[in-house]
């Protein structure tokens, strides 16, 4: 990353702390005002909605653009090719001049050209690989995902995006799965990864984003470890049907299915007590989804009651928890227990509840009456979603 | 788990650390305060509240989603009167519940005293849909009307809404209201498979009634902040019925882009003026994807048609920078 965008990316985030002081009333205007006079942020950051909305507008002048090529040459293979590499070079070369001033950067447009620019270029190649060379498809596949992660670790390295550390992720788990014993390369690379990066979180020397993509790369090393020994994921060899070489398939390691309904037990367990002793929020989520995945693990093999039953007893399991947990917190002396409290601090309170309509509203809305004029009579149907259900 | 002492060790947010620090000793921050925001950056008071309030909707969908399961499953068994007796005795205990705890009405905005009791209160009102509609089809009480059920439901949540007011119930209110007139608002179900003239004529209404009711509450300070949930719905409503109508109607196409065009470019001013930018954004966005059935309509080259697409959201990136700035110096 550029030193000049480093240091706008540090006074933001001490910015962005004095809104959320101010916000909870601890500090008045003017001292937030004096805040953001000691570390200046020549950036303007518009809220997301403008960031989506630009990002939105400079993707459809882009790919309209490349679509009135593409028609233009007629669909040539190594017209298309060398267009896609030309918009390729265009866009990438566009995102580090924006990125680049003060102006323009963060205001979403630098975001969607630097997906394009990728985009263009793994698509490009993968013609060039397919079209052009005419690879074996396993040997185009390798390539693409070799190229994938080093494409997407580059831009997250020179601007600092942890979705692109999350793509970087998928491509080389993705890569390594097709190897040889890409299970244990999951196991291991996983490891290793979430080892790597878990000493880089807090990393002074690192700009703010490229923390927040160790985190994310921290979380991917932990989902791979844990696919990797699901119980599940083994005896449906869901790893290995991606596999380029696969000698083994259906082989079994000795013991695998007792190791794996252990490690199944202890890998949420374990991350669950890494997130409370590192008091890492991001940890803890990562960890009651890993709870969540092998208990539905569990389900898939010990089907001790049948599904209602089981939604209805985890629904109240899940509730009483998170009351539970509230009520200790609420009741603790200073509201707070181990350095964890149920008050909201410094976060935009409002923000969240007013976020919290879209998912409820998504998933609960009952579905509109299919036959309306006449009656069927042959049942209705109860809540929305997941909840969805004919009687 | 190699980096975990490491990490626990470090600061949370090095940059914010060493900011109160500076901040501390330039005179900006006081002690009192800086202490807690040092806390907080170097993460020894991590906040929960997120998380449990993710649990608590986890489980409110895993708890209907199990009834639903019982009903379907069992209900032969168990027999309609105790089904119907059952959801309505849990919906009872958890509406006597947020009764007994809820803070009186105001038609200003209410805090709840606990993280629960909006979670309790969507519980409720869950069970009492799930038990009406279970009633409705059972005993077929409204007979050939039976969809006047989710207008009941509609109205109950809207009820509720302004009782105790919850935003998230609001709109709950709002896209059942919407169901009732055969719209699907919510991401899981597919359309209804109902008269597409019609629905579009319902999402007008509704539409236009919605966004009445947004500015209906800010004018006379009745739930001013359920403004944008309401005016959210409405413009989902009046904007999705018009591109709608637009992209789909083969004969009139051009007179449903022609009033798309004239309400989203009325909608964006008004946002502008009020300082709204999501309103904006759905008004740019109808706009756009509109407009875009005329280029790609019209005889000729296909090139050209991608062209002036390109240029087109050229224009709409000119307008929407022009207007996040003209906002921002608002």
């Amino acid at each position: 990353m550029r030193p000049d965008s480093v240091a706008w990316e540090r006074a933001a985030e001490v910015r962005g702390a004095a809104d959320g002081w101010r916000r909870a009333g601890f500090i008045d205007e003017p001292t937030e005002r004096a805040v953001q006079a000691i570390f200046p942020d020549p950036c303007v950051t518009p809220s997301a909605v403008w960031r989506v909305l630009n990002a939105g507008a400079v993707a459809a002048v882009i790919l309209f653009s490349f679509g009135a090529f593409a028609v233009a040459v007629r669909g040539s293979s190594g017209a298309v090719q060398a267009g896609l590499l030309l918009f390729a070079v265009a866009c990438l070369a566009a995102t580090d001049r924006v990125e680049a001033s003060p102006r323009l950067a963060r205001r979403g447009a630098a975001g969607a050209t630097a997906v394009l620019g990728a985009g263009f270029l793994l698509v490009g190649l993968a013609l060039f690989l397919g079209e052009t060379l005419r690879l074996r498809l396993d040997d185009g596949i390798d390539l693409l995902l070799i190229a994938s992660t080093l494409a997407w670790a580059a831009g997250c390295r020179r601007w600092g995006s942890p979705f692109f550390a999350a793509l970087a992720a998928a491509s080389l788990f993705l890569f390594l799965a097709r190897l040889p014993n890409g299970r244990l390369l999951w196991l291991l690379g996983g490891v290793a990864l979430a080892g790597a990066c878990a000493r880089r979180l807090d990393a002074s020397a690192w700009a703010p984003s490229h923390r927040r993509s160790a985190a994310v790369l921290l979380v991917g090393g932990i989902v791979a470890v844990y696919a990797a020994i699901n119980a599940y994921s083994l005896d449906a060899r869901l790893l290995e049907s991606v596999a380029r070489f696969s000698p083994d398939r259906g082989l079994r390691w000795p013991g695998a299915g007792v190791l794996a309904a252990t490690a199944n037990a202890v890998v949420p367990v374990a991350v669950l007590a890494w997130g409370v002793g590192a008091r890492r929020t991001f940890l803890l989520d990562t960890g009651i989804v890993l709870a969540a995945c092998s208990l539905l693990t569990l389900r898939h093999y010990v089907r001790v009651a049948p599904l209602w039953a089981v939604l209805v007893l985890a629904g109240v399991a899940v509730v009483m928890l998170a009351l539970a947990v509230e009520r200790m917190l609420r009741r603790a002396p200073g509201r707070e227990i181990g350095g964890f409290t149920a008050e909201p601090l410094f976060s935009d309170e409002r923000r969240q509840r007013a976020l919290e309509v879209i998912p409820v509203v998504a998933t609960l809305t009952p579905p509109a009456p299919v036959d309306r004029p006449g009656f069927a009579g042959e049942g209705g149907r109860f809540g929305g979603g997941g909840a969805t259900e004919r009687f | 788990m190699a980096g975990c002492d490491a990490a626990s060790q470090g600061p949370m947010n090095p940059d914010v650390v060493s900011a109160i620090g500076r901040l501390r000793s330039a005179g900006v921050l006081t002690d009192g305060p800086a202490t807690l925001f040092d806390r907080v950056a170097r993460r020894q008071l991590v906040s929960l509240r997120f998380e449990l309030r993710v649990l608590l909707y986890v489980g409110v969908l895993l708890l209907t989603s199990g009834v639903g399961g019982l009903v379907a499953a069992h209900h032969h068994e168990i027999g309609r009167l105790t089904i119907a007796g059952g959801i309505g005795l849990a919906a009872f205990a958890c509406l006597a519940c947020v009764i007994q705890t809820g803070l009186p009405f105001s038609w200003h905005a209410v805090e709840s005293r606990h993280v629960a009791f909006e979670y309790v209160l969507l519980l409720g009102l869950l069970l009492l849909a799930a038990d009406l509609a279970y009633v409705e089809v059972q005993f077929g009480a409204l007979g050939p009307d039976w969809p006047y059920h989710l207008l009941v439901v509609g109205a109950l949540y809207l009820a509720a809404a302004y009782r105790w007011d919850s935003r998230t119930v609001l709109g709950l209110a709002l896209t059942t209201l919407a169901a009732w007139r055969g719209i699907s608002l919510g991401l899981v179900h597919g359309g209804s498979g109902l008269d597409e003239a019609r629905l579009r004529a319902d999402g007008l209404l509704l539409g236009v009634l919605y966004l009445a009711a947004a500015a209906l509450s800010v004018r006379l300070a009745r739930k001013g902040h359920f403004e944008d949930v309401f005016a959210n719905a409405g413009l989902l409503l009046l904007l999705g019925a018009l591109v709608s109508g637009a992209l789909e109607d083969r004969a009139m196409w051009t007179a449903w882009l022609v009033a798309l065009v004239a309400v989203a470019g009325l909608v964006a001013w008004l946002a502008l003026r009020l300082g709204r930018s999501l309103y904006f954004a759905q008004a740019v966005v109808a706009a756009y994807v509109g407009l875009l059935r005329l280029l790609f309509e019209r005889p000729g080259s296909r090139s050209l048609a991608f062209l002036l697409a390109a240029l087109l959201g050229a224009a709409g990136l000119v307008v929407v920078t022009a207007a996040h700035r003209r906002m921002r110096e608002r």
